[in-house]
């Protein structure tokens, strides 16, 4: 076989002949597809539009049921930590595999695990841990914040309800990414055990996220690890796993805290252990953007307003980026401060943590408890330092440019000592004055309470101001106040890209000037204006106006406060700029001269516009202090406007226009010639240079008619004329060769081919559909927000976009319970979720709530349930509807079973659209499932419109032909007169109509029905009566509970609860007792029948005798008869004959009656033989008779032509 | 109506009217207020005076008017709501309307208190009127002599509402409060209301009929019921005129880049005359036509001569031009004759005054009329989390106020940079560009199914 399957011919391709030319045509030129289309046209033809319209439709259906609606991509570039849940059950190894990861990611062993844990795992990817303790409480709150879930699952048990449990939290408050982690495996005893279990979990896994949803096997423990390599991948796995943008976390900013510092005055504690705290609190912002001063809630405390946020450097911050694969040991960073990491300081204050010298030296120090300052100053340097290098900052209008590096050189050398007196000498008096925002205001109380912990970010930076302030220390003697503004400047422009600029010294030779200046800054026109408009704009543009430097001005008003005194140097200095440039030439010119200038003025004015609207500290105290001083003494005579006439000026939005501008004048016309069409228009969009374009393009072209050939103009230089040059030289160098001619074929393709790209581009648009116009646009939506503020410093970036996710942040809280802190419980996760606007109301919600369906019980109207709404955790009173088919919302008692019902409650208003989720109790874990309810918020409503059904019952006192008189119903005249025209009915159904009260007895009414009542009867109204939803909000205070008892927090109790606890047994309504059931006898009358209809009746029904068949009289009793043994004999015999004699009687009976039968049959048989014969006889008759017809017909016929 | 308020007997005519529209309304507090200011009415005394509160005094500003936070208990403490404070009757509107729209009470003292008619004038009474039949559970207390105000704000309703706004001033002023509260109720608004039309200090309903409406299409606000109309002219002081405005509900505001205006296409107009002879439009056109014709040719202004039934109670005449460019964008100026019995304007001054205004406004630029840049900078503030530009003229001292309002209300802070003409640019004077990030707002009285 072998040998000839050898010798068979191999296949040998041409190389040539018309083959080989076919299959090099095909391999270059048309698809194989495209040829056969040709080649047979007809098998590719519509063969049913029907159906090729379906398989259309079909296809269209498929392609975008794959769609979701496109968002606007709101990532920042430098993205917050992943947030990574670890929840479980307890005893599942949910710590062990946080510490197997940690020391994956980071080579470095965390023994205890206690609060968020950030680790950098790659080079832009940032990991958050967070254990999930077994508080229902705590798996709520991380629900709501984590980017993935690792689901423990104690394989050797099974499920557990948390799994369940939290699986439905993160339904009901947007799913995140779920991973689901199989542990215990090794406890297995057979391998087929195993597998089975795994599958069998794994597909109830798939059930609960969904098919194919990722399950990790980690097989065993290797000294109380798990498996290297399992961990491994375990971690890859997570550091590249994509996330999808949750629609709560998006839209609101949130933060997991991660360090937390009372800043309480100790004093204050001492003398009030109870008193309430300011608190910072430390962490990624995450979501959204933040406003400063907003509000936040933290779930299982309370609603705060922020008094302060400051974005601090980051601590756990991404490598730099470098072209290479992996981080260096460096780059591994660790972040976790509330975990006892080893050589762990734990104070009240703060939490130091050790990172091991290999990774940064500087660490080292921290085993001294006295250099902690220095610590956190020498930290904070080398962040100032990176900024420094970049920026050049020129602290006030008299000095010279400082560079980054002598600033630095002499700060270090002084750090220590010079550092305080500094702080000293200013911070009381300046504080209140400079500061723009009350922000820095506290931000420095706060530096000044806590000197010892300034480890954070931002004090470095004013630590290194201070520094410069001290170099200016030496240079210039009499400073201190002077240092204000210099600080206060250089807060403004850490990072200020400030140009050099002319700069005058302040001295006293200028504060003259200052109070010359306006004499020259105002001229008449200038007054007048001033004049007329209000005062606001005074203040605003006339004491700006003469600014004439942009980026200074604009760059003052960046910063956030700057003395009056510096912003009058300024403005003086321009004057006198502005001076000598226009001379006191303005006052002689014309009225043309003078409508420039307004143009001028305005333009100058214009910079400091951020300032005219936004405005600085400085400015608003200094008036408040002047008008106290002089309040007391002249507040009459003051020549301005009061203030309260500023704010008592009729409000309008019309703009009134600048009186200087006098439009009769051709001037005035030019200045707007171009805003029209008949204008002059832009160089792209000019009319001509657009024509030109286009016939550029589409200019050459031949007249077919006429033959005449036009060539489009090249008057643009460039391109088209070197071709044509190019033309034009091939023509003369030769007709003769021909390769001129492939060139030039060449060439007119290639300018057929962008004409018709371009034609395509213009008319086609492709196949672009909405979805992908839609998608474009948000796609250009996301660069603007990216690109908007990329190129501004992060201080003034957050003033106009709040701070941004992805900044380690420090929000000050002023007002928390004294509870928090000292039932501080690192274990227990701490969110700061912010509030959008009007998030922080409270009143009712509508929204459609569906019992769980693995909850046990119904749930009853009015009692107490916590639900999970937003970022909160309150306890509330529902009740509980169902809309009927007018739309009216009837109350229940109890949540149907399986069906969605309405439920009302008194709670913060939340964003419609949102879910949540009900409980009953979140104190004690039971065995059984605990989620009650879950649902979602429909519609937010100031009022309630449910209603109770109310019947109200009377009853008929006097009763005419339809009309009765009705009491019992009402209590007065008024309350009928509501109900006039009412409709009524009774129980016997007959409806009827309230028409008028009476006057006695009162509350009864006059009613008229469709037929006529009894006295029985009992009328009912039908009325729907409206319920209030009782107000109770009580948020869930859990994390202020002691911690041994932060998982047994108890609201209100239910009824049946209370009922329960306090021993109260209801008694039984006597009605609803079992009793023996006695029923009276009926007794009916006797039927009395007329004699004479008696008589008339038929005997059938005429009435019997009768009387029962009682007893007959004794007198009425025939006696017995006794018969003697003869007579007895004679009876027996006569009887016995008689039987027999019956019984031949009846034997003859049926024997005759056999006989007749067989007679009868016989009968019949001779009948029928006797009809047919008969029959047989008439057809013989018949035929002759036929025949002789026939015969008789024939002849007649015949005969006829005969006689013809 | 609330169980707690008792209504007292002259009120009671006055409510009858609206008691059906309001059924659905249950907790709605009404205000007790008469016309006249004097007999206004308290309900309750003041509920809490700031001193005896913590409340902390915001450092603040060159602005003049003192704002303060305060912390009000609300109905737990846990709800920390908060609520500004304020001195003094201006930029009333802008206070109650932001107020709405961010949930945060307002306190409004001293109202022209040391006037010789101290508090509120009946048309800011007849506002606060307007405001309580929009919207839904709003507590709003006054004091005895009117000169604080308190205000909480309810959920916005809509639904259909009838007003009769208070002839002191003219429609505009109250339309432009709705015209900003409209998209973000809870059903679509068709407002009727009936008083002055066209006044001279406020802008009229003609002028933001042609360029509040255009905007606010631009934000994505657009649709059949969006409209206003002018069922009747009602000029001062009489009145008389009627206004329908419908507006539909929007959940979410699109962003927007208006950043080119581009070139004026072409100049539309409305002469109106009312209560005086017809040839008075006429006058006004040709008038203003004399001085627009050297810019462009395509103009035209149409005279709305009223009489009979809905021209209004007092005669008047008027001119709104509008110019609308390539970009779609519209500028508009007006001019309404003085109030009879208060002197005399000549029609041909008022056309050649107005067509001047006009030029101003084009001088001025941007891509938002002048009246308008507060609903601009509002419509975009309550955009999403997107960054939106848009660039104005010269910011009118309202819109500075504005401004300011915002950042109290909203925490947003715009971003200004002036644009400063090119040497050999004819376009008039600088522009502002105003950037600003929304605050992600969305309209959580619309209902869900």
């Amino acid at each position: 076989m072998e040998r000839k399957e050898k010798k068979q011919k191999k296949h040998q391709q041409k190389h040539s002949g018309p083959k080989a030319e076919k299959k090099k045509v095909k391999k270059q030129g048309a698809s194989k597809e495209e040829d056969e289309r040709k080649r047979n046209p007809k098998a590719f033809t519509v063969q049913s539009a029907v159906r090729m319209a379906k398989t259309f439709y079909r296809a269209q259906d498929l392609k975008t049921k794959k769609h979701h609606i496109p968002l606007v991509d709101r990532t920042p570039l430098e993205p917050p930590p992943v947030v990574i849940a670890v929840v479980g059950p307890p005893k599942v190894g949910k710590s062990t595999l946080i510490r197997c990861l940690v020391k994956n990611f980071i080579r470095q062993k965390l023994s205890n695990i206690c609060g968020p844990v950030t680790v950098v795992s790659g080079k832009k990817r940032r990991l958050t841990f967070m254990e999930c303790n077994n508080d229902i409480n705590t798996m709520i709150d991380l629900a709501k914040v984590a980017d993935l879930v690792l689901m423990l699952i104690d394989a050797s048990f099974g499920f557990e309800m948390e799994t369940f449990e939290f699986l439905n939290i993160c339904q009901v408050h947007g799913f995140p990414r779920i991973m689901g982690v199989l542990t215990h495996l090794d406890s297995f005893k057979t391998n087929k055990t195993l597998r089975k279990t795994k599958k069998k979990l794994k597909h109830r896994f798939w059930t609960e996220v969904y098919q194919g949803a990722k399950l990790f096997y980690l097989s065993g423990m290797v000294y109380g690890e798990y498996q290297t390599q399992e961990v491994k991948n375990l971690g890859r796995f997570i550091s590249v796993m994509k996330f999808r943008p949750l629609v709560w976390q998006t839209s609101h900013p949130y933060v997991l805290v991660d360090r937390m510092e009372d800043l309480t005055d100790p004093e204050k504690i001492r003398t009030d252990p109870k008193c309430d705290r300011t608190v910072s609190l430390y962490g990624y912002l995450r979501g959204a953007h933040l406003k400063n001063r907003s509000h936040i809630h933290i779930p299982g405390v309370g609603d705060f307003q922020v008094s302060d946020v400051v974005f601090l450097p980051d601590p756990c911050p991404l490598p730099e980026a470098q072209k290479k694969r992996a981080l260096n040991e460096k780059e591994r960073l660790l972040y976790a401060p509330m975990a006892g990491v080893g050589g762990l300081v734990y104070d009240k204050d703060a939490v130091y943590i050790d990172i091991p010298a290999s990774h940064v030296n500087q660490q080292q120090e921290e085993v001294r408890p006295t250099t902690e300052l220095v610590q956190s100053l020498i930290d904070t340097h080398a962040t100032l330092d990176a900024k420094m290098a970049v920026s050049k900052v020129s602290l006030f209008s008299g000095s010279a440019m400082l560079d980054s590096t002598d600033g630095t050189n002499q700060s270090r050398e002084h750090e220590g000592l010079q550092e305080k007196p500094v702080w000293d000498s200013i911070m009381n008096r300046e504080r209140r004055k400079v500061i723009f925002n009350e922000d820095n205001v506290e931000e420095e109380e706060e530096e000044e309470d806590e000197e010892e912990d300034e480890d954070d970010g931002f004090s470095g930076s004013s630590d290194g101001e201070d520094d410069d302030q001290a170099d200016e220390d030496e240079n210039q003697e009499d400073l201190v106040t002077f240092l204000k503004e210099v600080r206060v400047e250089c807060e403004g422009m850490t990072e200020g890209h400030v140009p050099p600029k002319k700069i005058q010294k302040m001295d006293k030779g200028q504060r003259e000037v200052i109070t010359e200046a306006p004499a020259f800054a105002d001229s008449e026109d200038e007054l007048e204006n001033n004049k007329e408009d209000d005062e606001t704009w005074e203040a605003g543009y006339s004491g700006h106006s003469s600014t004439k430097n942009d980026e200074e001005s604009e760059e003052e008003s960046m910063e956030d406060g700057s003395t009056a005194k510096e912003r009058l140097k300024n403005q003086t200095e321009k004057e006198s700029e502005e001076e000598e440039e226009h001379g006191t030439l303005r006052w002689k010119e014309g009225l043309q001269q003078k409508a420039a200038d307004t143009f001028l003025r305005q333009q100058e004015a214009a910079p400091n516009l951020r300032k005219l609207v936004y405005g600085s500290v400085v400015e608003a105290e200094e008036e408040e202090e002047e008008e106290e001083e002089l309040g007391g003494l002249f507040r009459v005579s003051l020549p301005q406007k009061s203030k309260k006439v500023q704010a008592n000026t009729p409000d309008c939005s019309r703009f009134t226009p600048d009186t200087s501008h006098n439009w009769d004048l051709e001037e005035m016309l030019n200045s707007i010639r171009d805003c029209f069409v008949t204008g002059k228009w832009e160089e792209q969009q000019d009319a001509s240079t657009l024509l030109k374009q286009d016939e550029e393009l589409y200019g050459d072209f031949e007249d077919l008619e006429t033959g005449v050939v036009h060539t489009g103009q090249a008057a643009e230089p460039g391109e088209p004329e070197d071709e044509e040059k190019d033309e034009e030289k091939d023509e003369v160098q030769g007709k003769m060769n021909n390769d001129v001619e492939e060139v030039q074929r060449n060439r007119r393709l290639e300018k057929k081919r962008r004409l018709k790209e371009r034609f395509d581009a213009e008319y086609d648009d492709g196949d672009a559909t909405y979805f992908d116009d839609l998608k474009e646009e948000m796609q250009k939506q996301a660069e603007l927000n990216k690109a908007e503020f990329e190129g501004m410093d992060d201080e003034s970036r957050v003033q106009y976009e709040g701070f941004r996710p992805g900044m380690y942040i420090r929000v000050e809280l002023s007002s928390l319970p004294c509870e928090f802190v000292n039932n501080f419980d690192p274990n227990y996760p701490i969110i700061l979720g912010g509030l959008g606007s009007s998030e922080g109301n409270i009143g009712y919600l509508q929204m459609r709530l569906k019992k769980h369906r693995w909850y046990d019980r119904i749930l009853k109207t009015r009692d107490p349930l916590i639900f999970s709404l937003g970022w909160r955790r309150f306890q509330t009173i529902p009740l509980y509807h169902i809309e009927d088919h007018n739309g009216r919302h009837r109350l229940l008692k109890y949540t149907p079973q399986h069906m969605h019902c309405g439920a009302s409650i008194w709670g913060p208003i939340t964003p419609q659209g949102s879910g949540f989720l009900a409980l009953q109790s979140v104190a004690e874990t039971k065995a059984n499932f605990r989620i009650a309810a879950t649902g979602v918020v429909l519609d937010l409503d100031k009022s309630v419109t449910i209603v109770k059904k109310l019947k109200l019952i009377g009853y008929p006192y006097k009763i005419f032909k339809n009309t009765c008189f009705v009491k019992g119903m009402f209590n007065s005249v008024l309350e009928v007169a509501k109900f006039e025209g009412a409709s009524v009915r009774t129980v016997s159904g007959i409806r009827g109509q309230i028409k008028k009260a009476l006057s006695t007895p009162p509350g009864a009414y006059r009613a008229t029905f469709e037929d006529r009542l009894l006295m029985s009867d009992i009328v009912f109204l039908r009325s729907w009566y409206p319920v209030s939803v009782p107000q109770l909000y009580n948020p869930v205070t859990s994390l202020l509970l002691p911690p041994t008892q932060k998982d047994s927090w108890s609201g209100m109790r239910t009824l049946g609860q209370l009922k329960n606890d306090l021993g109260i047994h209801n008694k039984p309504k006597p009605d609803s007792l079992y009793k023996p059931i006695v029923r009276a006898k009926r007794l009916f009358n006797v039927l009395h029948i007329p004699k004479e209809l008696q008589k008339a009746l038929p005997f059938k029904s005429k009435p019997k005798q009768q009387q029962p068949k009682g007893k007959t009289p004794r007198d009425l009793q025939r006696p017995s008869v006794i018969r003697e043994p003869h007579e007895r004999k004679v009876a027996a015999l006569l009887q016995a004959l008689s039987t027999v004699h019956n019984y031949k009687k009846k034997k003859i009976h049926t024997a005759q009656h056999a006989k007749h039968k067989h007679f009868l049959q016989q009968k019949e048989k001779q009948e029928e033989a006797q009809l047919k014969r008969q029959k047989l006889a008439q057809k013989k008759r018949y035929r002759v008779m036929g025949q002789m017809d026939q015969k008789k017909l024939k002849s007649s016929l015949k005969g006829a032509p005969k006689d013809d | 109506m609330g169980e707690s308020l008792q209504p007292l007997g002259e009120e009671e005519e006055g409510k009858e009217e609206e008691k059906d529209e309001k059924q659905a309304k249950m907790q709605t507090h009404m205000i007790v207020l008469k016309e006249p200011f004097p007999t206004i009415r308290i309900r309750q005394q003041h509920l809490f005076d700031p001193s005896g509160f913590p409340y902390s005094r915001l450092p603040l500003t060159s602005c003049l008017l003192e704002r303060t936070w305060i912390f009000t208990p609300g109905a737990n403490n846990n709800m920390a709501s908060l609520g500004l404070s304020y001195d003094g009757c201006n930029f009333f509107r802008q206070r109650l309307v932001l107020s709405t729209l961010s949930g945060k009470h307002v306190k409004i003292k001293n109202i022209r208190f040391k006037d010789d008619d101290p508090g509120l004038r009946d048309f800011e009474a007849s506002f606060i009127r307007l405001l309580d039949k929009v919207t839904n559970g709003s507590r709003i207390e006054i004091n005895q002599t009117g000169t604080v105000l308190f205000y909480q704000p309810g959920l916005l309703y809509g639904g259909s509402v009838e007003h009769d706004c208070n002839p002191q001033r003219s429609i505009g002023y109250y339309l432009e409060a709705l015209l900003m509260l409209a998209p973000f109720m809870k059903m679509s608004l068709k407002a009727t209301l009936r008083g002055v039309t066209n006044d001279p200090t406020d802008p009229t309903v003609d002028l933001l009929k042609s360029t509040a409406l255009p905007l606010m299409k631009k934000f994505g606000i657009d649709g059949d019921g969006f409209d206003i109309t002018v069922v009747k002219r009602g000029m001062p002081p009489g009145g008389g005129g009627e206004v329908v405005f419908t507006c539909p509900v929007r959940r979410i505001v699109k962003p927007i880049q208006l950043t080119e205006p581009g070139k004026i296409k072409r100049i539309r107009g409305v002469a109106y005359s009312v209560r005086v002879s017809p040839q008075m439009g006429n006058r006004i056109v040709v008038s203003a036509r004399s001085i627009l014709n050297q810019f462009l040719p395509d103009i035209y202004i149409y005279t709305d001569h009223r009489k009979g039934a809905s021209s209004g109670k007092s005669p008047g005449f008027g001119l709104t031009l509008v110019a609308e460019t390539l970009n779609g964008c519209f500028f508009s100026a007006e001019m309404s004759s003085v109030p009879q019995g208060q002197g005399t304007v000549l029609p041909e001054d008022l056309g050649r005054n107005c067509a001047k205004l006009l030029l101003e406004e084009v001088y001025r630029g941007g891509c938002v009329d002048s009246s308008n840049q507060s609903l601009a900078l509002l419509l975009m503030t309550l955009g999403q989390q997107d960054v939106s530009k848009v660039l104005l003229g010269p910011l009118s001292p309202y819109t500075i106020e504005f401004l300011r309002h915002i950042r109290d209300f909203f925490q947003i802070m715009f971003k200004i940079e002036v644009q400063k003409p090119l040497e050999d640019e004819r376009k008039g004077g600088d522009k502002v560009l105003m950037t600003c990030v929304g605050v992600g707002y969305s309209n959580i009285n619309k209902t869900v199914k």
